[in-house]
C-alpha cells in the first residue's frame, strides 16, 4: 500500500472519529490543527487504525510521531 | 466488586446483575438531574400519552453502565471513556432489568476494552443497547 493510499484511508477514519467530512488532513496535521483532537479522541484514532489496518502499535512508536504523516508512514514499516 | 486486571479480561467474557426500579430511585434522579418532565413525574400525563404509568428516565436506565463497569466488568479498575447508546423500549417502574455486558474487543495499546451492553426487561425484551469503552487502570 503506498503512502497516499494509507493516507487515503487515514483521513477517511479522521472524518468518521471526528465526524467532520469536510475535514482537512494531510502529512502535517497534528492535534494543535484539530480542536476536538483530545487525548480520549487520540485513543479512538490509534484504535480505529489498529482495527482497519489489522495492524498492533507499541504505545511507545504512538507517542513519538509528531503529525499524521508519520503515522502512515509506522502503518507502512508495519505493512510493509 | 470484581477487581479485574487487563490481562485476566478475555474477548468473550460475559457479567449481568439484575436491578428493580423503583419510586425511589426516580424520586432520587429526578432530585439529582433536575429532570422534571412530566412523562416521568405525572402518571395522569404519561397515561394520556399512551403509557401505563410514569416512564422510567432514559438516562437512569442507561447509568446502570456505570455499574456495570465500576463494580462488574472490569470492576475496580474502570475507568469509562465513551458510551454509545440507544433506548429502544420504554422502561417502567417496578420492571426488573437484567443489565448484561460481554467484552467484545480489547486493545492492548491503551488496555481498554470495549464492552457490548444489552439491558432487557422481565419480559426479555430488549429496552437498551449499548457500546461502552472502558480504560482498565493498574
Amino acid at each position: 500500500m503506498t503512502h497516499e493510499e494509507i493516507m487515503e484511508i487515514i483521513r477517511r477514519i479522521f472524518r468518521d472519529v471526528f465526524d467532520d467530512e469536510d475535514l482537512e488532513v494531510n502529512d502535517s496535521t497534528n492535534s494543535s490543527d484539530i480542536e476536538d483532537w483530545d487525548s480520549l479522541e487520540h485513543i479512538t484514532l490509534v484504535v480505529s487504525m489498529e482495527k482497519e489496518f489489522d495492524l498492533k502499535f507499541d504505545l511507545k512508536e504512538v507517542n513519538a510521531l509528531a503529525n499524521v504523516g508519520e503515522m502512515a508512514d509506522l502503518i507502512a514499516r508495519k505493512l510493509a | 466488586m470484581n477487581e479485574y486486571t487487563y490481562e485476566e479480561i478475555t474477548v468473550g467474557q460475559k457479567e449481568s446483575f439484575e436491578v428493580t426500579v423503583t419510586d425511589e430511585m426516580m424520586a432520587s434522579f429526578c432530585a439529582i438531574t433536575g429532570d422534571i418532565n412530566p412523562l416521568h413525574n405525572d402518571s395522569d400525563y404519561a397515561v394520556s400519552k399512551g403509557h401505563p404509568g410514569r416512564v422510567v428516565y432514559g438516562m437512569l436506565t442507561g447509568s446502570l453502565l456505570s455499574t456495570l463497569a465500576g463494580v462488574y466488568l472490569p470492576g475496580k479498575r474502570s475507568l469509562i471513556q465513551e458510551v454509545k447508546i440507544k433506548f429502544s423500549k420504554p422502561v417502567y417502574i417496578g420492571d426488573t432489568l437484567t443489565v448484561e455486558g460481554v467484552v467484545e474487543e480489547k486493545h492492548d495499546s491503551y488496555s481498554l476494552i470495549i464492552i457490548k451492553v444489552t439491558i432487557k426487561n422481565q419480559k426479555g425484551e430488549k429496552v437498551c443497547r449499548a457500546r461502552m469503552q472502558v480504560g482498565v487502570e493498574d
